[in-house]
């Protein structure tokens, strides 16, 4: 019997425990679903392999579609993850930079003015670096306000967010750039049999944590989240490392703009990163990190994105649209953050320790 | 102290007023000639944005708490295809617009009881509410509605009602004196406006606000309902926005979806221009009305030179609140100077 | 500290500079508007958007036609699909008192109000491309556009020609990716695709919103290939954008596009024939492609030269459109004994062409 509790107390204390049990309950829904429709109740779970015209042989199911969709998200829940933790707010820019990104690439390959192209005017790399650098630019501007002018996160990101998005549509001429290029699609298609932006995507978490994990920089962040004043007096530039959590969080807006342009070949700027701001905040909020900065858990992000995208095509599975999914979504996230409510914590705490007290008194 | 953090405010509002009149100055010296010196110009920004009046009212008491609310846009496209199924359905327009508004009290309510007694972050609440209310517009219908003078006679009269003034007409090319008009939405947001006004300056609950916004601590410790008062900013505002959203729909007429994309954050741009502080405790919804005159003469006057990109309007916003977001934390950098 | 807030001032004057240079930028363009417009016809022209590449084409065609050497000074305004911007516009267009306003609505609906304050200033109103339901029709003067039921017709009558040329008895399992819910194309194209269905036997497997979007379209097929699988033989986009996105997904899957459905491919049905269209046309991916013509440009000149003349002009007037296929099997389709060509394509004919 004893034990038994402290192997729950253990599972209590486990940080990943939230994104773990939804993507849980998200799968065993799937099950249920293709068990009373008659099909393999593991139908979800199947990885096939599948002869294309397009992309030769590659892998197919369930499983990779979601990691092959969810890669945007999880890559925007790496720098969000840190964001939030170093500075105690979200950077609500991401979506737009992430179409500024993706324009600017799109232009630099096309040609300015030009509306649909096969050949590339610049080099590939070009394209790339142009497009990544601008997210890299958006970063350190929100940084820069954040950091320096100690503007509440929330509000400093709130003008890229509104200004990302409409210099995308004049970088591209108010046109939709169309690059139909076997090269720059290959981002958003496949590498060998696998999707390129799931191979994108583990590069990105591989480095990033390796980096977090070989220096100090992840207990700087979380030590500055804490308490930036004390950090500072610590010996710790706060500053600096505020700035710089807001400058990865655009590179990896970049990043992830890039993929999504490729996916589509094209610069669509009034839809690409749309609401993916609010995906990545998900995820971190799924991932069991507090939106009150401080102590971080990459992984639980990374889990919680692929959680999201998870639930959204098990949404479209059941039949849900796509324009009505957000409700469901809309739930989800009033349960999850209502249950980590202190109010609600405590209410739960004092509950428990009353019924402790009277099993004692019996 | 106290003295200088009220010139410090009214400078702000000062500064929001004297740059809509250059900026409209501007546009009455380079459109004068095709008609940018007309009343009805200027009306007809009033017409066009009557709804988002409303909206950046309620939204300023929100921010006025230091919190945010995001949903005001996916409310108001939730308010117009409830307007718009409901008088399909035959239901009579002055009932629809009672359920609508109701409809945005229990919104306001459910927000207002997760951010006050729940203690969940405002824009988490606020973004799950705009989710709901888009997905819910929807699960509702996905077509494109239409409200025409068959559906509901009562209400496509309203929107066509034309409330003469009795100045500053001019006579058209057909040689008719033309009497500048306003709609009745410009009413409905313009009372508003005073009456939000007057509740703030005048009201124990609007001076409470300002005290939750400059300090949740001291405020509770004066004997304040943090939590009760911090719900009620949110009912409010939901509340304006479903009357924002009426006026809104008597502007189009038409609901879907897509409708009113982004206007939250034209509305939360408006109160940062004129003002409002995000971290609470000071604004004026004068200011905000100021500021989403602003907006509307940018767009004004991108509209009436018809060689500009459509997206300069947008960018143009978001430089002047990038001008206001800095000019404000320089003062409240010398605030806290003159604390410490 | 005075040193502090020193610097907190420059860092402030940064910001102010860009804003400036910003509001100077913008300025100065408007300066260029004004210059040249003495002696000009002056239009205003309200637009949707830019969503689509047919979209782009009709801004194209507008902005050569109504240039300032062809005597007309265009105030040409993105709506950004948003209804709110185009009434501002129609209003500032009355405001400045424009010679004639050209209007493609976003909505049906709630442009009574401003049609009728147009009406009253004596400016005439060319509404293009979708309709306007007002409750008085002589608010405007003219509306010119597609007949997207004619459109649709003309595909499915083809569509029927085809099968019958090869000789197919099996069951036709269509996919209908429709346009956005509610705008005429999508109206007219689906009510000429259902009753062709329910007159020839065809079954519709699934019929969804695609949007006119490349995305959507793709989303549509890839959920209509997990669940139909081999069954599909026939996709019905309602438009290039969507057929592209639809050709990507079947392509992704394994399946083959093309015209032999009796060994397996997919046959793709598209509207609007852009220029991305029609080259899918050329390579055979695209079995049949129904024009819709962007070309309101030389329409509205037209319509505006009779008004101008107080010539006599029709209350609505319908653009002429062709059909694209590569198939030289089928050269004409026949719709109330009315004789419509197949035109073949080929490169020639899609580099002469402007979109």
């Amino acid at each position: 019997m004893a034990k038994e509790k402290t192997f729950f107390d253990k599972l209590k204390a486990w940080p990943l425990l939230l994104p773990v049990v939804a993507l849980i309950l998200v799968m065993a829904v799937n099950i249920i679903y293709d068990a009373a429709n008659g099909n393999n109740p593991f139908s979800f779970f199947t990885i096939t392999l599948q002869n294309t015209t397009a992309n030769g042989t590659v892998l197919y199911g369930r499983i990779i579609d979601i990691l092959n969709r969810g890669s945007e998200a999880a890559i925007l829940a790496i720098g969000m993850t840190l964001v939030v933790s170093s500075s105690a707010g979200t950077d609500i820019s991401v979506g737009s930079v992430m179409s500024l990104a993706a324009s600017v690439c799109c232009v630099t390959l096309a040609g300015y003015g030009v509306s649909s192209t096969t050949e590339l005017a610049h080099p590939l790399a070009l394209g790339l670096l142009a497009g990544v650098a601008v997210g890299c630019l958006c970063g350190a501007f929100n940084g820069f306000l954040v950091a320096h002018l100690k503007i509440q996160p929330m509000v400093a990101t709130l003008i890229l967010f509104t200004a990302a998005r409409s210099i995308g549509l004049l970088v591209c001429n108010d046109l939709i750039v169309y690059v139909r290029n076997p090269q720059f699609g290959f981002f958003g298609s496949f590498m060998g049999p696998i999707p390129t932006p799931i191979i994108i995507t583990a590069i990105c978490v591989a480095v990033t944590a390796l980096v977090l994990s070989k220096t100090a920089l992840g207990t700087y962040i979380q030590s500055v989240g804490i308490n930036a004043k004390a950090s500072r007096i610590a010996g710790l530039n706060s500053k600096t490392i505020i700035f710089m959590t807001y400058l990865l969080c655009g590179l990896f807006a970049g990043i992830a703009g890039i993929i999504n342009g490729s996916r589509i070949t094209s610069a669509d700027s009034n839809n690409i990163g749309l609401y993916m701001e609010l995906d990545a905040i998900l995820a971190v909020a799924l991932g069991g990190n507090s939106l009150g900065g401080g102590k971080f858990n990459l992984a639980g992000s990374i889990i919680g994105a692929y959680t999201i995208q998870a639930i959204t095509t098990t949404l479209y599975a059941l039949g849900v649209s796509s324009a009505q999914a957000p409700v469901y979504k809309a739930v989800i996230v009033i349960i999850i953050v209502a249950i980590q409510a202190p109010p609600v914590k405590a209410y739960f705490r004092k509950r428990s320790a009353a019924k402790a007290a009277l099993a004692k008194e019996v | 102290m106290k003295k200088l953090k009220i010139n410090g405010n009214t400078l702000l509002l000062l500064i929001t007023i004297a740059l809509f009149v250059v900026m409209y100055a501007g546009g009455m010296a380079a459109y004068g000639a095709k008609g940018f010196s007309r009343l009805q110009t200027f009306l007809d920004i009033l017409k066009t944005n009557a709804g988002l009046i409303c909206m950046a009212s309620g939204l300023t008491v929100v921010m006025l708490t230091a919190g945010i609310d995001i949903s005001v846009g996916a409310l108001v496209a939730m308010d117009c295809m409830i307007l718009a199924c409901g008088m399909e359905a035959g239901i009579g327009a002055v009932p629809m617009m009672i359920i609508v508004i109701v409809i945005g009290l229990i919104f306001g309510a459910v927000q207002g009881f997760l951010v006050g007694y729940l203690e969940i972050q405002p824009f988490i609440v606020t973004m799950a509410g705009m989710f709901f209310a888009r997905g819910m517009t929807a699960v509702i219908s996905t077509d494109q509605k239409s409200i025409t003078e068959q559906i509901n006679p009562l209400f496509y009269k309203l929107a066509n009602i034309k409330i003469k003034l009795p100045f500053g007409g001019y006579v058209n090319r057909k040689g008719v004196y033309m009497a500048p008009n306003i709609s009745v939405g410009v009413v409905i947001a313009l009372l508003v406006l005073v009456l939000i006004f007057l509740m703030l300056r005048y009201t124990k609950f609007g001076r409470s606000l300002y005290a939750i916004g400059g300090s949740e601590q001291s405020a509770a410790m004066m004997g304040l309902n943090v939590k009760f008062t911090k719900m009620k900013a949110y009912i409010l505002s939901s509340l304006l926005t479903s009357i924002g959203a009426i006026c809104f729909c008597l502007n189009t007429m038409a609901a879907s979806v897509q409708q009113a994309l982004g206007y939250e954050m034209d509305a939360i741009s408006s109160a940062v221009i004129g003002g409002t502080l995000l971290t609470g405790g000071v604004g004026n919804v004068i200011g905000t009305f100021f500021g989403v005159l602003i907006n509307g003469t940018i767009s004004a006057i991108v509209k009436t030179n018809g060689k500009l990109a459509s997206s300069w309007p947008s960018i143009l916003t978001a430089a002047l609140l990038f001008l206001f977001i800095v000019i404000q934390s320089i003062f409240a950098a010398i605030r806290e100077k003159q604390k410490g | 500290m005075t040193h502090r807030i020193g610097s907190i001032i420059f860092k402030a004057l940064v910001p102010a500079l860009i804003t400036g240079l910003a509001l100077c930028g913008c300025k100065t363009k408007e300066e260029d508007g004004t210059a040249a417009s003495e002696g000009l016809v002056t239009v205003g022209f309200s637009q949707i958007g830019a969503e689509s590449d047919w979209r782009i084409a009709s801004s194209d065609s507008m902005q050569t036609s109504l240039s300032t050497t062809y005597g007309y000074n265009l105030i040409y305004d993105d709506g950004q699909q948003k209804q709110e911007n185009q009434l501002l516009a129609m209003r500032e267009f009355i405001d400045q008192s424009v010679d004639y306003i050209i209007l493609d609505p976003i909505t049906e609906t709630g442009w009574d109000a401003t049609l009728r304050e147009a009406y009253d200033e004596g400016i005439p109103v060319i509404i293009i491309d979708r309709r306007v339901d007002t409750l008085d029709d002589s608010v405007y003067t003219v509306w010119a556009g597609s007949d997207f039921l004619l459109e649709g017709r003309r595909a499915c009558r083809w569509l029927k020609e085809y099968l019958e040329h090869i000789s197919f008895d099996d069951d036709v399992n269509i996919i209908h990716i429709s346009g956005t819910t509610g705008s005429s194309a999508q109206i007219g194209r689906t009510k000429a695709l259902k009753s062709a269905a329910k007159k020839f036997g065809w079954n519709i497997l699934m019929s969804e919103d695609g949007d006119f979007v490349q995305a959507k379209g793709r989303e549509i097929m890839e959920k209509a290939l997990e669940e139909y699988g081999d069954k599909i033989n026939v996709v019905y986009c309602e438009n290039d954008s969507e057929a592209i996105g639809a050709i990507e997904a079947i392509e992704q899957s394994g399946r083959r596009v093309g015209s032999d459905i009796k060994s397996g491919e997919i046959m793709i049905l598209s509207f609007d024939a852009t220029r991305q269209g029609l080259l899918l046309t050329l390579n055979g991916k695209i079995s049949v492609n129904t024009e819709c013509n962007p070309e309101y440009g030389p329409v509205c000149v037209d319509i505006i030269g009779k008004l101008k003349n107080a010539s006599r002009v029709e209350h609505e007037i319908y653009m002429e459109e062709s059909q694209f296929s590569a198939i030289e099997d089928i050269t004409e389709v026949e719709i109330d004994g009315e004789i419509y060509p197949v035109t073949m394509v080929d490169r020639e004919l899609i580099d002469s062409r402007n979109y």
